[in-house]
Order: C-alpha cells, then sequence, then structure tokens
C-alpha cells in the first residue's frame, strides 16, 4: 500500500490477525523505562508494570451457503448455513429455524439442524452430528468458521414455483443484546464478555423453490391400408405415436413408456423408433425393446422440464 | 461484579533487594520515581446526541477501545539530572492510536532508531521501503535535556487495542 502521507494513511492501516481483533484474555502489559546520567554515571529504572485484560467480544455471523434457492418437491431437502465467531474469545451458539417467514407460499418441518462433521460441505446422513435441543454448537474459537444444515421436509401438495424461506438465527450463548452490553465475569479467564457490534445476534434465509414436473402421454394412429388407403382391414399398418410431454419445473426420473400390442394385430419388427432414430427390439444397449407379446418398452430415463420426447411402432392388423 | 483487572508491581523491589555496599551505584536510591497507569477512554452520548469522553479505569476492554498510558516521574533529588529518557515499549495487543501527537518520537524496529513517524520507514518484502504508519510503532520516548531537583511531570500516549 502507498501511503503519500502519514494522516491519510493511519485510518487504512491495522488489519488485525483476527476478525474480533485480539484474543479474549490476552494481558497488556506497559512498563516505560528511563535513564538518565545523575553526575555519577548514567542510570536506568523502571516504572511499575500495569496491565490490563482483554475482555471477551460477542459477535457471530451467519450466512446462506445456498447458491441460490434450493430446487425441491415434496419430500427432504437440506439448507447450507455457514456461521463464523466474529468474536475474540471462544463461544458457543444457539440455532434456531424458523421456517415461518412472510410471504412464504407454504412452509417447510424443519426436521432437524446439523453440524457438519467430516467438513465437506455436503449433510451426510449418519456421520455429520444432529443437535439435540436445545440446538447449540460447540465451543468455537475465535473466528472459527462452522457449517451449518438445516434438515426440512417439504409438505405434499405443493405445486410448481413456489416458494418457502426459513430463517436461522444464532445467537451467543454468553448472552446477546445492544452493542455494549456487558455480562460481568461471563468472559475468557473471568473477564467480562461484551456484546459487539452484531449484537451477538445473526439471522440468515435459506430458501426453497418447488419444481414439480408433470408428464403427459399422448397416443395417436396413422392407417396405411394395402390399397393405399386408410382403412382398417387385414394387412393394414397401423403407425402408433407415443408423445411424453414433460412440464412444470425440475425432471422426471426413471421415465418409461410402455404399450401394449393391441388385439388383433402383430406387432411389426423392428419398427420401434425414439424421436425418429430406429431401436432394436431386443433387450440391449438402447433403450427400446418390444415384442409381440410383451408390447414396447422404452426408458426415457431422466427428462427434464420442457422436453418432448416421441416413441412410434408399427403394428399390422391380422 | 467486575473485578479491577490493573495490577501494580513494584519495581523498585529489585534495587531494594540488592545488598547494599557492594553495588553502592546501583543500590544508592534513584532520585527519579516512575508510575506508571492506564486508563480506558470511554465516549458518552449525551441525551442530546452530543459526545463526551472520560477516563475510566479499563474494567471492561474490548480490541478497538482506546486507552491511555501515562508515565508520571518526579524527581526526588537533589541535583539535576540530565539526558533524561523515557522510553516505552508498546504492547503487542495495541497500536498507537492515529491522532498521537506527530511530534511524538518513534522507533518502527524494536527501539534501534528513532524519529517523528513522518520520517520513518518499513521495509516491504520486497525490498523497497513504505511510509511507516502509526500500526508499525514499536516504542515511543520522550527526551528533555535535564530535569531539576523537584520537578515532575506526565509522559502520555493513546493506543488502540488491536
Amino acid at each position: 500500500m502507498f501511503c503519500g502521507a502519514v494522516a491519510l494513511c493511519a485510518f487504512a492501516v491495522s488489519a488485525p490477525a483476527l476478525a474480533g481483533g485480539v484474543t479474549a484474555g490476552t494481558l497488556i502489559e506497559n512498563t516505560a523505562v528511563a535513564s538518565y546520567d545523575d553526575g555519577a554515571g548514567p542510570r536506568t529504572i523502571n516504572s511499575n508494570t500495569v496491565t490490563v485484560r482483554v475482555d471477551e467480544l460477542l459477535d457471530v455471523t451467519l450466512t446462506s451457503l445456498d447458491p441460490g434457492p434450493i430446487n425441491t418437491r415434496p419430500g427432504d431437502a437440506v439448507l447450507t448455513f455457514e456461521l463464523t465467531n466474529q468474536g475474540n474469545g471462544p463461544e458457543a451458539f444457539t440455532l434456531l429455524a424458523n421456517p415461518t417467514v412472510a410471504g412464504n407460499d407454504f412452509d417447510v418441518t424443519v426436521r432437524a439442524i446439523a453440524i457438519d462433521s467430516n467438513g465437506n460441505g455436503i449433510y451426510d446422513e449418519g456421520i455429520d452430528e444432529i443437535l439435540t435441543a436445545p440446538q447449540t454448537t460447540a465451543v468455537l474459537a475465535a473466528d472459527a468458521v462452522l457449517t451449518v444444515f438445516v434438515l426440512v421436509t417439504v409438505p405434499d401438495g405443493v405445486t410448481d414455483t413456489q416458494t418457502s424461506a426459513v430463517d436461522l438465527n444464532a445467537e451467543a450463548v454468553t448472552g446477546s443484546g445492544t452493542p455494549g452490553t456487558v455480562f460481568a465475569a461471563a468472559g475468557v479467564d473471568g473477564g467480562d464478555a461484551i456484546v459487539g457490534t452484531t449484537s451477538a445476534l445473526a439471522t440468515a434465509r435459506g430458501e426453497l423453490v418447488v419444481g414439480v414436473a408433470n408428464v403427459a402421454l399422448a397416443k395417436s394412429v396413422v392407417l396405411r391400408d394395402p390399397f393405399g388407403g386408410a382403412s382398417a382391414v387385414p394387412g393394414t399398418i397401423a403407425t402408433f405415436t407415443i408423445t411424453a410431454q414433460v412440464s412444470g419445473s425440475g425432471t422426471i426420473n426413471d421415465l418409461i413408456v410402455t404399450d401394449a400390442i393391441p388385439d388383433g394385430t402383430t406387432y411389426a419388427a423392428g419398427t420401434l423408433a425414439l424421436d425418429g432414430t430406429a431401436l432394436s427390439d431386443a433387450a440391449d444397449g438402447d433403450a427400446g425393446v418390444a415384442s409381440d407379446a410383451a408390447g414396447i418398452a422404452v426408458d426415457l430415463g431422466d427428462v427434464a422440464a420442457q422436453t418432448t420426447r416421441t416413441v412410434t411402432f408399427d403394428v399390422t392388423i391380422d | 461484579m467486575t473485578t479491577f483487572k490493573t495490577i501494580t508491581f513494584a519495581l523498585a523491589a529489585a534495587a531494594m533487594a540488592l545488598p547494599g555496599a557492594a553495588f553502592a551505584t546501583q543500590a544508592a536510591a534513584s532520585a527519579i520515581a516512575l508510575t506508571g497507569d492506564v486508563k480506558a477512554v470511554k465516549v458518552i452520548t449525551a441525551a442530546d446526541g452530543t459526545e463526551t469522553t472520560e477516563l475510566v479505569e479499563p474494567n471492561t476492554i474490548i480490541p478497538g477501545d482506546r486507552l491511555i498510558f501515562g508515565t508520571d516521574y518526579v524527581h526526588g533529588g537533589s541535583e539535576a539530572v540530565s539526558n533524561f529518557t523515557v522510553t516505552n515499549p508498546l504492547p503487542g495487543a495495541v497500536r498507537l492510536a492515529p491522532d498521537a501527537d506527530p511530534a511524538l518520537e518513534v522507533s518502527v524496529d524494536g527501539g534501534k532508531t528513532w524519529g517523528v513517524l513522518a520520517a520513518l520507514t518499513v521495509p516491504n518484502s520486497d525490498g523497497a521501503v513504505r511510509p511507516a504508519t502509526h500500526t508499525d510503532v514499536t516504542h515511543v520516548r520522550w527526551v528533555l535535556a535535564s530535569i531539576a531537583p523537584g520537578a515532575k511531570g506526565r509522559l502520555t500516549y493513546p493506543a488502540i487495542i488491536r
């Protein structure tokens, strides 16, 4: 950093090692030394040492780590937050998740609050510690950062694009309040604990948006009789077209389209196709399988909303 | 209840403990006595919004708070002393306050070299130097050419807890 004038720099420098400054409990000891000449030679004397102990500052911040609203559907969802002990001493924090936020289209149920025990940033069932009530973190060192998960359940009956928010609150166990509030002898080494600029309280909001995909199947048939017309007579080839249209948002997983071969008709071998591309009749590497006895089945896998897939096959009227 | 945390050590004890005769020069009572103290500066906001500062005992202090370190000297001897220099290393947990007297003689290198802050520089890691700032100050000192018998005074510097 370049500073042209000391007076201008003075307020811009001094980045303490810790966000919360000198660690609580630190002793500040000051001694002055005087040297002088009394005619008999140089002498040195010390002043007494004055000592003050730095008290504990209570500060906390909380932020949502989700990049945006969590896309969800009825069932379980996880919201991720980061808590930072912004104070200068060891402190634990109580956590409270509030799923009833003004403006919610629906309210989730909070199942639990969990700590990212293995530090991988992802909630791992059975590995990450579930906090028991009253949900309280371990004592965190000054500047320590903790990833917190709020486990929620989205109720049945929600519809596509509905949103919900969950507020997570953190409060210093020692206490909170107006900045400057003193909790006597409640800090490190019997020192005081003092509420800092964050009021020793923090709130962060996690958001959910429902992505419900719906699939609509439509089936149509085109007849071609042996005489160039469209009548249903023996020998007529009937081409069935099944469209699977996924609407809403999100994804339909493991979508399989099946259809039986109508009575009085026979599957025309080798005619199964997906989006115009032929699929073999055998159960093999491709998505389709077809036979006169079992009908047709096409595995579309995961289909994103706003996608349409088309399955076609021919039968011959007996 | 807060505990009062200013601890006072009687540092004259070191001199008094020495056997008298063998160390005549050192054992002779110092003509000058130094007494240190520390106060916290609290800003008190009145109901009408005006702010006043008050020096209080540093019972409750946190990073960012302002302290005033003071040293009282008194010349209890009968003859003037010369080259009177009071040196005060800054405790590591504080920095010199930005509004400290610009004429205060300071060191930014552990007491090796001295000057007013505006005249001092600090080497960067790349070997270049930058102007020293209040944060860099390691020591402050006051130099008085001489002190007459009976003279006394008070030396202070403001500091902010890092």
